[in-house]
């Protein structure tokens, strides 16, 4: 195991490396911006290192600087945790040049899977289903007939330029694809000024399923089951689970199975993840690999029963996986939230200002992995995840009920955040029954943001709100503060009257 | 004590003593506790206890309230400043739509308005970027631009005028 490892990232994920070096009894090391001066992953890591000003692009996007800041430091791993560096091929190969092991994938690998089209090449050959369709513009309706045969009805047209819909045709026949086809065409020239149009199976009600991967460096590639991450916002997830309650151990073997195929074709080692989409029926393609850590990878950590970041620092130190495929069956259910500093109310609008109070759910099966603690500035330098609150429970219905006992109890005072809309989203049928596709959150976004508070919220609120301003208005009238405790008479009685009442409950 | 809150669209009438409370004539008994060191209040309404935050938010009598994970913007006023505010309200509603302004620091990225357009509301009028996303910045209440003071590729403070309003 390494000595001494640099953590190439901010935030959350930064604290958790460092937790994962500290079990390890790895020392690490921190970077940060001149913004992050007093986050908790650097008072918590070994040493930590000023790299630059606020914006990433003179910070943590700095790759030279951060392997000299390791080689200065006497590191013999970097870290790139999520975003930032983590998947930059040049990056993973700067550091390997600089004499020091990038805690990741090789730069081989990341570039095999990096571009669309290549990786979309590279799974074909290994077997891999990917979604079929053509990926040069369709010349007339009888070209895309030939095509659609392949792999038969319904079938996608898609603007090559699209977005929001525009260009978009579902076609369920055969008879219907010609007309489909020119107002395709019309739209997309119309909205796009280009009328190319590709054809592609369409993929009904589909969910995004993600499979983890582990492979050590000496040719064995383990899958480790998978997470549900249909529940997107801009193609950003909001809330993920594992196991998905879409998959049977059937398919999470085969699903497994294609995972493991794809690592090998890209000559993976370390943690990946493979997305698919998965349809109705069961069946799934490839979309792409990340070949990262995942922000949701607790998820799988918690049903699992390993820790991902510390089997990413042995792999990397050149450990062998000791474990079998057949260890490796989900065990419970758990559940992520992404707790993010943004207005639900005010269209996601992220929200600044200072963490005042912080108060965290604890209690069994609750972890909380932040970045964040009372006092915290919340800017707008960086991404708005502040943290993520996850549990684990023995079953689905439990993990849903657990989540919502922890969102309760957490406050998080001074910045408006997204704890209320997923108390709205746990309370939701089609969440609570599974039903979900990569498209409901957006379809339901309005209903779950717009949708007022049931009547009773409401009377207590009122009751609340009444009972507030005129305490607050009690203690407006105290003359000063060394009169307040005689005085204060009002507030007081209530705290008595209050603690009175509860006594003679008991 | 009566109070009058002004919430999610509906007004209230609470009236209380110092156990008991009256929402609109139904009695039940309540209290309302702080927890030393915390924004964190306890409600206690006949059996059941809430979590709840109240949080002054402008103006004396407004407040930001999170209760039971539902956010409220809240107004809550005795009978006599609630009366006092009415008439003033009354003669303020004249003076028109309040202007759009700039919600957090960011980087104007497109302005979709001119002087003199009517807008609908909830029609977008600037989009605003900041921490990587764009923000669509929407009209409150139909109205009209008056001024645009925005300027695409420039940075905002928060707080900044963008779009003035009139009433149509």
């Amino acid at each position: 195991m390494f000595n001494k490892v640099l953590i190439a990232n901010r935030g959350e994920i930064a604290l958790r490396v460092v937790r994962a070096c500290q079990e390890l009894g790895v020392r690490s090391v921190a970077v940060y911006s001149e913004a992050d001066a007093r986050a908790p992953h650097v008072r918590e890591a070994d040493e930590a290192v000023c790299i630059g000003p606020p914006p990433s692009s003179q910070s943590y996007l700095l790759g030279d600087k951060l392997i000299e800041v390791a080689l200065k430091a006497g590191a013999e791993a970097i870290h790139p945790g999520y975003g930032f560096l983590s998947e930059r091929a040049w990056f993973a190969r700067a550091v390997r040049d600089a004499g020091l092991i990038f805690v990741g994938p090789p730069a081989e690998a990341i570039d095999a899977v990096g571009s669309k089209t290549a990786a979309r090449q590279l799974m074909i050959s290994a077997g891999v289903p990917v979604v079929p369709g053509t990926t040069t513009a369709l010349r007339d309706a009888k070209e895309a007939a030939a095509i659609a045969d392949t792999f038969g009805y319904p079938v996608l047209l898609k603007a090559a330029a699209g977005g929001g819909g525009k260009g978009m045709r579902v076609v369920r026949a055969a008879s219907e694809l010609e007309s489909a086809l020119a107002s395709a065409q019309r739209e997309a020239q119309n909205a796009f000024g280009d009328d190319a149009v590709y054809v592609e199976k369409y993929i009904d009600g589909p969910r995004h399923v993600e499979v983890q991967v582990l492979a050590d460096m000496h040719g064995k590639v383990l899958h480790l089951g998978e997470r549900e991450c249909s529940l997107q916002r801009r193609h950003q997830k909001m809330m993920e689970e594992a196991p998905s309650p879409a998959v049977s151990p059937e398919l999470r073997a085969r699903m497994g199975e294609t995972a493991v195929a794809a690592a090998r074709a890209a000559g993976y080692v370390n943690a990946g993840t493979c997305e698919f989409l998965l349809d109705r029926d069961g069946q799934f393609y490839f979309l792409e690999m990340n070949t990262r850590i995942q922000v949701e990878h607790p998820v799988t950590e918690l049903v699992m029963g390993l820790d991902l970041v510390q089997w990413q620092l042995r792999i990397a130190a050149g450990e062998h996986l000791p474990f079998e495929q057949k260890s490796f069956t989900p065990r419970g259910w758990a559940i992520e939230c992404r707790i993010t500093s943004e207005d639900p109310a005010n269209g996601f609008l992220p929200s600044t200002g200072r963490i005042s109070h912080l108060h965290l759910p604890s209690g069994p099966g609750v972890r909380w992995d932040g970045g964040i603690e009372a006092g915290s500035e919340v800017g707008l330098h960086y991404d708005p995840m502040l943290a993520k609150l996850i549990v684990h429970a023995p079953t689905r219905a439990l993990a849903i009920s657990r989540m919502q006992r922890a969102l309760r109890e957490l406050v998080i005072d001074g910045v408006e955040t997204s704890r209320g809309f997923h108390l709205r989203l746990l309370e939701h049928p089609d969440v609570r029954s599974g039903d979900m596709t990569i498209q409901w959150l957006e379809a339901h976004l309005d209903e779950l943001t717009r949708g007022s508070a049931p009547d009773d919220t409401i009377r207590i609120a009122a009751i609340a709100v009444a009972l507030a301003a005129h305490q607050d208005k009690q203690v407006r009238a105290t003359p000063t503060a060394a009169d307040s405790t005689h005085s204060e008479s009002h507030g007081a009685s209530w705290r008595a009257v209050a603690r009175r009442e509860g006594l003679r409950r008991e | 004590m009566k109070y009058i809150v002004d919430i999610a669209g509906q007004r209230l009438v609470v009236e209380f003593d110092g156990t008991h409370v009256s929402v609109d004539g139904d009695k039940m008994s309540a209290t309302l506790e702080s927890i030393d060191g915390t924004p964190v209040r306890l409600l206690r309404v006949g059996d059941t206890v809430h979590r709840v935050l109240a949080k002054r938010d402008g103006a004396r009598g407004q407040y930001a309230l999170d209760v039971d994970g539902w956010q409220f913007r809240a107004e809550a006023h005795d009978e006599r400043t609630r009366a006092i505010r009415d008439l003033a309200d009354a003669s303020r509603a004249s003076a028109g739509p309040s202007p759009l302004v700039a919600p957090m620091p960011g980087l104007v990225v497109r302005v979709m308005v001119a002087a003199g357009d009517e807008v609908a509301a909830g029609q977008g009028l600037v989009v605003v970027e900041a921490m990587k996303m764009e923000n669509e910045l929407r009209a409150a209440v139909a109205a009209r631009v008056t001024a645009v003071r925005a300027v695409a590729g420039t940075a905002v403070d928060k707080g900044a005028v963008l779009v003035e309003l009139a009433a149509l």
